[in-house]
């Protein structure tokens, strides 16, 4: 299956690109333009845009893989031209683990809430009847009538 | 029933880092591409001559003085508007700037279909698989980038440019003023 994946790949390999690479490279190659943003599309990756601007990053993007650069050198190189907008999923750090962490600690706010909600009425239900309810005088008269109904 | 304060507040903090940072995202032209070369040393290249003069020419070749980079296609209508526009600039600034074209990710036919018929005044180079263009931080073309003489990209301009913007753009180069 991998074997096919990778042939599959290589067909589209030197159409774009000055010199034709290796399977493996251009699946490395395929798998790092996925995670780059084309500069002219709505949310696309290069390696998923027919865009000549695209093809022409992702022809970029073989060439540095070509040079032995890894996925990190190459994000910092498109990172140093269009800034961090240029990654589809931004890196998790700095202001940006707000963005990572932000979702997780609602969740766990949310589930605190509850739980203490659940714990308070379960409390409740344990000590019985409020003191002042059992004594209220109106709720005493309707007991009262109940029983004698 | 008793308020606890402190869930309170750290809720409306949470709140409040969520709200800046949906503010930061939304605020923004979403068709505006970032462009962070401003200021750095522009990208070396080495491009095909298109102008007559016989093999290739590097950014190098272009020290000493401003120079003007302006990336355009044969398929881009807004490119074809703006060629006169360059080429007048060439005349006013022509002894002070230099003016190079790049013709970026454009088949050759078309090209030299398009050069015969309106011969380069200013040198003119090819990009043909857009590797110049990426290193420069290209979104699109046409755009224009404002090189001073010392080899540092001042300004980029995105699409086309007008007589009145070119010259403000060009004084300003040649004063070598902030951006």
């Amino acid at each position: 299956m991998k074997l096919l994946l990778l042939l599959a790949l290589a067909a589209y390999a030197p159409q774009h690109a000055g010199t034709p690479i290796t399977p493996e490279l251009e699946a490395k190659a395929h798998t790092i333009g996925k995670t780059i943003r084309c500069a002219v599309c709505q949310g696309l990756s290069v390696a998923d845009s027919p865009s000549p601007m695209a093809q022409s990053m992702m022809d970029r993007v073989r060439e540095l893989v070509t040079e032995g650069k890894s996925e990190a050198e190459i994000h910092a190189y498109f990172v140093e031209r269009y800034g961090e907008w240029i990654l589809l999923e931004p890196k998790a750090e700095g202001f940006n683990l707000i963005v990572w962490v932000l979702p997780f600690v609602f969740v766990g706010l949310g589930l605190a809430v509850i739980a203490r909600n659940t714990a308070v009425s379960e409390d409740a239900r344990q000590a019985g009847p409020a003191p002042e309810a059992a004594d209220d005088p109106y709720l005493k008269a309707v007991r009262d009538r109940v029983e004698k109904s | 029933m008793k308020i606890n304060w402190s869930l309170v507040i750290t809720g409306l903090v949470l709140a409040a880092a969520l709200a800046w940072v949906l503010g930061k995202g939304f605020g923004r032209d979403p068709h505006e591409v970032p462009f962070m070369l401003t200021g750095k040393p522009a990208p070396a290249f080495t491009l095909e001559r298109l102008d007559g003069a016989k093999g290739e020419a590097k950014l190098a070749d272009f020290a000493g003085k401003p120079l003007i980079l302006n990336f355009w296609s044969t398929w881009c209508g807004p490119c074809k508007i703006e060629h006169p526009v360059i080429e007048w600039g060439f005349g006013k600034f022509g002894d002070r700037v230099q003016f190079v074209g790049v013709v970026y990710q454009d088949s050759r036919e078309n090209v030299d279909a398009f050069l015969r018929e309106s011969p380069p005044k200013y040198a003119m180079l090819f990009d043909e698989n857009g590797r110049a263009a990426v290193d420069y931080g290209l979104a699109g073309v046409p755009e224009t980038y404002f090189i001073t003489k010392d080899g540092k990209i001042r300004y980029k301009h995105v699409g086309p440019l007008d007589p009145s913007r070119l010259t403000q753009e060009i004084r300003a180069l040649l004063e070598d003023a902030p951006k």
